[in-house]
């Protein structure tokens, strides 16, 4: 175990130091370069010499890496020449609020997808299971902006005007009132949705391949009824895979709460990040990139560790 | 396309070639791996449907225009946001535009750029993933661990930053989906890489003095056409659903070209004021294109995994 962690661990570590080369050689690819991106197009050749000199561009590359890695490290993440603030300013703000929406909607599809999934599997190739194989197929197959649209307009235009059309504004704090409460129902209803047909597919073929194993048989000869065969046996084994899915599928959920929050203008990273990409605020959008991908491959660790934790053939073979 | 061709036209005719000598035994052809496939393929009627739905959306685009005519140059500023009539079958958008004559002229753009997006990416992520695979060690290393730097990151995330610094025409947009999609083939074609090479057609060839580079590129890429292309079909549907979302997002092609996504976004502004057809033509129209691709990649995918077929 511990010679998978620390495996697992050393992974890790190389690939958020990708990361952090990646966006480094983004910064220098910006057209007309940092200078020029930050100071506007009517900077003089002067002033961009001196925002070089001032900022340490000048010097050669691998010691401007040097500097950035030890910038990034001492949590320094950039500043928001539009925002007037830093980038860990404004991701204190805004991070919180897109952990929620994820948190939220991820439970939701959790719940709902780990039962449908049994369902399908159990009732394979009947009139349920072909209905929700040909919705979760549609699903995944749908624009997730165009979901959360029509979500809107079914449900937040008239003639229903049930929920609000626009995500939460207030503090977190105002989360548990109805008005701020309700406003979250419809960006969580449009992830967790698409969440929901991925997930309940896995669930599905996960289960499949565990009720045709030795021990599902050998449980029904001792005589257990189906519902226990199902809930104490099969269960079990068939989410273990969905723990590796949870950590696959992060950046999928991220890019889902990019759209949500931008159709919902729900104030999270997601928005920040598409306004960012908007005005071309580049200190924020690397600053973000480099904060989702360490959560990405966190997310993947852990799920890796969890899953070694609840399967010993990982343990043993790694 | 090309599992249909080699699909026999006239099935029931009496076969020539080796298939015609054999006597007595099963009628069954006994046929490449292709034609095997193919058959596979052909039986899968869901796939079928998916071939059938991808070149109706490829008529109605292409040939579309020219059954349908209608102005998508200058604006009509007394007819906009029209309701569907005789005149504009699915009324007008917010600059006049008939949207049935704009769903065509959109989607050129859509399909275009998806087919390829997904072709660039492929044929790149094949390349990089069969050498990281082939050659190993250390290059290997570094190959892959670029490949898992890059996927760390959100595709939209990733898609957006590049799309806020280069601002994107077609052929930039073309590069900067194609930049974000290469990973997953480089990762699929590299695993099966190493299990390639270490057959003995792979020592063949080495022994006759065959190069590295004759061995990835005649014998081991030929041998993963089964992965790339059942890749590069969910490959296109991804690409029709990056490009609608970067459009969506404000960062797509510029007016006056348009695409599926981009018309949604105009539609947007208008979600309050009932005019149904700015939001459901354009998102039916890639929900169904999509559909098709992925089907037929699921097909394709029972077509050339012997291990999933049934026989």
């Amino acid at each position: 175990m511990t010679g998978f962690l620390v495996r697992r661990l050393a992974q890790s570590f190389v690939v958020v130091f990708g990361v952090t080369v990646i966006t480094f050689v983004l910064t220098r690819m910006l057209p007309g370069g940092v200078a020029r991106a930050i100071l506007g197009p009517h900077a003089s050749p002067p002033e961009i010499a001196q925002f070089n000199h001032d900022y340490g561009l000048d010097l050669p590359w691998w010691q401007q890496y040097i500097n950035y890695l030890n910038q990034l490290l001492h949590g320094n993440l950039g500043f928001s020449y539009h925002l007037n603030e830093t980038v860990v300013q404004l991701l204190s703000t805004h991070l919180p609020r897109t952990l929620i929406l994820l948190g939220i909607s991820t439970l939701i599809a959790l719940a709902v997808a780990v039962p449908l999934g049994i369902m399908q599997a159990v009732r394979r190739n009947k009139l349920e299971d072909y209905f929700f194989t040909s919705v979760s197929f549609a699903l995944y197959s749908m624009p997730p902006f165009w979901l959360s649209l029509i979500l809107i307009i079914w449900f937040a235009s008239p003639p229903l005007n049930l929920l609000p059309p626009q995500g939460p504004q207030g503090e977190i704090s105002s989360y548990l009132t109805w008005d701020q409460g309700s406003a979250l129902i419809l960006p969580v209803a449009s992830l967790s949705l698409v969440t929901i047909a991925l997930f309940s597919r896995y669930m599905r073929s996960s289960t499949l391949d565990n009720l045709v194993q030795d021990y599902v048989r050998t449980a029904r000869a001792k005589g257990v009824s189906n519902a226990g065969v199902l809930y104490r046996h099969v269960l079990r084994n068939a989410l273990i895979p969905i723990i590796t899915l949870l950590g696959l599928s992060l950046p999928g959920i991220f890019s889902g709460a990019l759209i949500t929050e931008a159709i919902f203008n729900y104030p999270g990273m997601g928005l920040l990040f598409w306004n960012s990409a908007q005005t071309r605020d580049y200190p924020v959008l690397l600053g973000v990139t480099v904060v989702v991908a360490v959560a990405t491959v966190a997310g993947n660790l852990l799920a890796d560790v969890f899953y070694a934790a609840a399967d010993p053939r990982v343990r043993v073979s790694g | 396309m090309s599992v249909r061709a080699s699909v026999p036209d006239f099935p029931n005719q009496p076969q020539l070639g080796p298939i015609a000598e054999v006597e007595g035994g099963e009628a069954r052809v006994a046929g490449s791996a292709w034609a095997m496939g193919a058959r596979v393929f052909v039986e899968n009627r869901l796939a079928v449907v998916g071939v059938a739905v991808v070149l109706f959306m490829f008529a109605f685009c292409f040939i579309g225009p020219l059954l349908y005519r209608t102005n998508q140059v200058n604006t009509d500023i007394y007819n906009l946001t029209a309701a569907p009539s005789s005149q504009h079958l699915l009324g007008t958008d917010n600059l006049g535009y008939d949207v049935l004559g704009r769903l065509m002229i959109g989607g050129q753009t859509s399909l275009e750029i998806g087919l390829i997006a997904a072709v660039l990416a492929t044929t790149f992520g094949v390349i990089w993933g069969a050498v990281a695979g082939f050659v190993g060690g250390w290059l290997d290393q570094v190959m892959m661990r670029i490949v898992d730097s890059l996927l760390a990151i959100p595709t939209l995330f990733l898609l957006l930053v590049l799309a806020a610094m280069f601002i994107p025409s077609i052929p930039m947009l073309i590069l900067i989906v194609a930049l974000v999609a290469w990973l997953v083939p480089a990762r699929l074609i590299r695993g099966e890489t190493l299990s390639l090479r270490t057959r003995e057609y792979v020592d063949a060839v080495r022994v006759m003095g065959g190069s590295g580079a004759r061995i990835v590129l005649r014998h081991i890429i030929p041998n993963t056409i089964g992965t790339i292309m059942v890749n590069a079909t969910f490959q296109v549907a991804d690409a029709i659903l990056a490009i609608a979302a970067l459009s969506f997002l404000g960062l797509g092609v510029p007016p006056p070209a348009t695409n599926w996504g981009a018309m949604l976004s105009d539609g947007v502004n208008y979600t309050f004021q009932g005019y149904w057809w700015l939001i459901y033509p354009a998102g039916l129209a890639i929900v169904i294109t999509v559909v098709a691709f992925n089907l037929i990649g699921d097909a394709m995918r029972d077509a050339f995994e012997v291990r999933l077929q049934k026989r």
